[in-house]
């Protein structure tokens, strides 16, 4: 089963619902709408709080300019190869400077989480069992020196111009 | 040669826990293969058709005997008391196991040596011309900024999980020994008519089953716009290069299917917006790191000259050696010098612990204790006074490592083949080994001059037939290895992808149309002048395909 995780720890009470043909957000609940549909309900109506799903293939340049009616950012990772979503991310914090949620949906594993983290995904909807267990055990692979700045803030060391630390 | 810092080492050895983290949970099944695969392939680790194999990185090929040491060492304990240096300047070696993999990492990382990103869909070891800070023909030396590469690319957040892998190379002069326009991205370092240093920028080179002569699309870039520029291209390149098919996913079939023009203005859009972002490089940064490549004191040994024109007058083996294995330093009384790994009927760029140790000794005792891997699977040692030549090569002839065949023809490059590789449809190295036995003879080899073999056991072209001037490709057919050939294919500053020219030819048939090759070469050069290459541009394939299948008989296989 899907869990949602985050630096805080799991969450109990996520509402966010991916809308497809067959599912639909039920009435507590809210939903991610894809791209095109999102791009609708802005234009036709005033809502806010909106959740939207960055597919692989969408340009994620787009959310430019309602950037104030999203609730939550979706970035999808349909296998956990396909490393798009880390743009997406990158773009989404450092060049339309989104401070919302973001959430790695898809195949979501431990050892890409660190990575994901760096591009500024903040939430993550994670059903894998190891990332899970090592998740609930907060025992994160990840590495405290960088080679370079990423979205996530993080400490300048002092050193060479592209060197962060966590 | 730069040197680790406090930050780097941290780095390395976080890096080498993280894996056997991984490694731990895949021994106990908690990590499945498919996992797995690119966490150990990112630590340079791949699975072969024996066992998993290890490859090492040696950034821009650049070590010193330390390192080279520790490379010996590491053949002794984990695997058969040899390695095997790469076409990407790396040293890969082949039965090591799995569970002792992080010790060996672990080993590595004491002498400042790791194995990251030698493999998977990420930014790959960078590469650099062999001579690089040695060369009379030099702008600049390339090596501080394929350093700044290597650090800014290693384990890059956005740019890990790549439609497919991807190699950048640096050259520094215009005389290109780096094959810089069959990379991703190519960088050929220059100034500018102002005195500024700056890179033009080729992207969408590579060989595999689509070969491709890289697009320049950027003539001059400042220094400073290095991380800035190579990130922009990453993006567009993680954003929109096609991840449907594996065979169509390198960032050449991007810039083939929009067209060199419209790639380049997406990544100037792209570089628009990050040229004054923080990538921007310092100029104290880059002198800093520039200045761990400062040149050795080189002081002057003009007696050299005299002993000598002495020695290769005393020993005629010693004078071949120096002619074709030792080219001009940009310091008169020094010499740059290739040690080859190609010895007659050997395996191309074996080597083994005992002659990694020699070659370590004497770069500490004569070579200012540095050595190079070059892209041709030889070593170098790129700071030799010319009076030392003589007991550098006496140690070499004492490590079986003074083959004076530097350029010739069994100076041939192959990659593992089927005796090794999981990927392979024919085997390259019993070829390697056949031709180079056939062509030994050293007085056959000065007359045939300049000539490159390039072998391939498969059409991923790790053997970089392509631009080999003779090319083997091997192939399957009907459950036999057959070799097709192509002529013409050069990898330097006139890149060109070899022609095929003809039906495939069968193991033991093989060698001998290479000799009915050169034959046709030597009987229809102009003078000895005139290289196999510079020949075949001019006549072009009919003679060669009138030579190898009768008159009008030619069919491409």
């Amino acid at each position: 089963m899907t869990r949602i995780w985050n630096e805080n720890g799991f969450v109990t009470d996520d509402p966010w619902v991916i809308e497809s043909e067959e599912t639909k957000a039920g009435s507590n609940e809210k939903a991610i709408l894809g791209l095109g549909d999102f791009l609708a309900k802005v234009a036709e109506t005033d809502e806010t709080g909106l959740g939207v799903l960055i597919n692989p293939a969408d340009d994620v340049r787009r959310l430019e300019g309602h950037l104030d009616r999203i609730g939550l950012v979706a970035v999808a990772f349909p296998a956990f190869s396909d490393g798009r979503a880390f743009s997406h991310a990158s773009l989404l914090r450092s060049r339309l400077g989104y401070r919302g949620e973001v959430r790695a949906v898809g195949d979501v594993l431990i050892d890409q989480v660190p990575l994901m983290l760096r591009c500024g995904i903040d939430s993550f909807a994670v059903s894998n069992a190891t990332a899970l267990k090592r998740l609930a055990e907060n025992r994160l692979p990840g590495i405290t020196n960088h080679y370079q700045p990423a979205a996530r803030p993080a400490v300048d060391p002092g050193s060479y111009s592209w060197r962060r630390r966590a | 040669m730069y040197r680790y810092d406090e930050f780097d080492h941290a780095f390395v050895s976080d890096r080498v826990e993280q894996f056997r983290d991984q490694v731990g949970r895949r021994l106990s099944g908690e990590l499945a293969e498919d996992a797995f695969k690119p966490l150990r392939l990112m630590n340079g680790v791949y699975l072969q058709l024996h066992a998993y194999m290890l490859r090492v990185a040696i950034p821009y090929g650049t070590l010193n005997s330390r390192q080279m040491r520790m490379l010996a060492h590491i053949a002794r304990k984990y695997d058969r008391g040899y390695g095997h240096f790469t076409t990407r300047q790396n040293i890969q070696y082949n039965w090591p196991k799995l569970s002792e993999l992080p010790d060996a990492l672990a080993e590595l990382a004491t002498v400042e040596m790791h194995a990251l990103q030698t493999s998977g869909n990420c930014i790959r070891n960078v590469t650099a011309d062999h001579f690089a800070g040695a060369a009379a023909d030099e702008v600049a030396d390339p090596r501080p900024y394929a350093e700044i590469l290597r650090q800014w690319s290693s384990v890059h957040p956005e740019f890990s999980f790549l439609p497919r892998k991807f190699k950048i190379a640096v050259t520094g002069a215009e005389r290109d020994r780096a094959a810089i326009q069959v990379h991703d991205i190519g960088l050929h370092l220059k100034r500018s008519d102002k005195g500024e240093i700056g890179f033009a920028v080729y992207v969408g080179g590579g060989q595999g089953r689509t070969p491709m002569i890289a697009k320049k699309i950027r003539d001059f870039l400042p220094e400073q716009d290095l991380l800035s520029y190579t990130t922009a291209i990453m993006r567009v390149y993680n954003l929109h290069g096609r991840r449907d098919n594996k065979y169509k996913a390198r960032i050449k079939i991007l810039v083939h299917e929009t067209g060199a023009e419209e790639l380049a203005r997406h990544v100037e859009a792209e570089f628009a917006e990050l040229r004054n972002s923080e990538l921007k490089l310092p100029d104290q940064d880059i002198a800093a790191i520039a200045a761990y490549f400062a040149p050795p004191e080189l002081a002057p040994r003009a007696e050299g000259w005299e002993s000598l024109a002495q020695w290769k007058k005393a020993d005629a083996d010693f004078a071949r050696w120096v002619q074709q294995n030792v080219q001009p330093h940009k310091h008169p009384d020094y010499g740059m010098v290739t040690i080859s790994l190609k010895p007659i009927g050997g395996i191309p760029g074996d080597a083994t612990d005992a002659q990694m140790e020699a070659v370590a000794d004497i770069a500490r005792d004569y070579a200012f204790d540095e050595i190079r891997v070059s892209h041709e699977q030889n070593l170098i040692l790129p700071h030799v006074a010319l009076a030392d030549l003589e007991p550098v090569y006496r140690g070499l002839v004492a490590a079986g490592l003074a083959t004076a065949n530097a350029g010739l023809i069994t100076d041939i490059i192959a990659c593992p083949g089927l005796d090794y590789c999981a990927l392979a449809n024919a085997r390259s190295i019993p070829v390697a080994q056949e031709i180079s036995t056939r062509f030994g003879a050293p007085e056959r080899q000065a007359e045939i001059g300049e000539l490159k073999i390039k072998i391939s056991g498969c059409i991923n072209a790790c053997g970089h037939h392509h631009v080999g001037h003779i090319g083997l490709l091997g192939v399957e057919k009907k459950g036999e290895e057959l070799y097709q050939i192509t002529l013409g294919g050069s990898g330097d500053e006139n890149t060109s992808i070899g022609e095929i020219i003809g039906r495939g030819f069968e193991p033991e048939k093989v060698t001998d149309a290479i000799e009915v090759i050169v034959d046709t070469y030597l009987g229809l050069r102009l003078d000895r002048s005139e290289t196999f290459l510079a020949a075949y541009r001019r006549v072009g394939p009919q003679p060669f395909k009138d030579a190898l299948y009768g008159d009008k008989t030619a069919e491409a296989a």
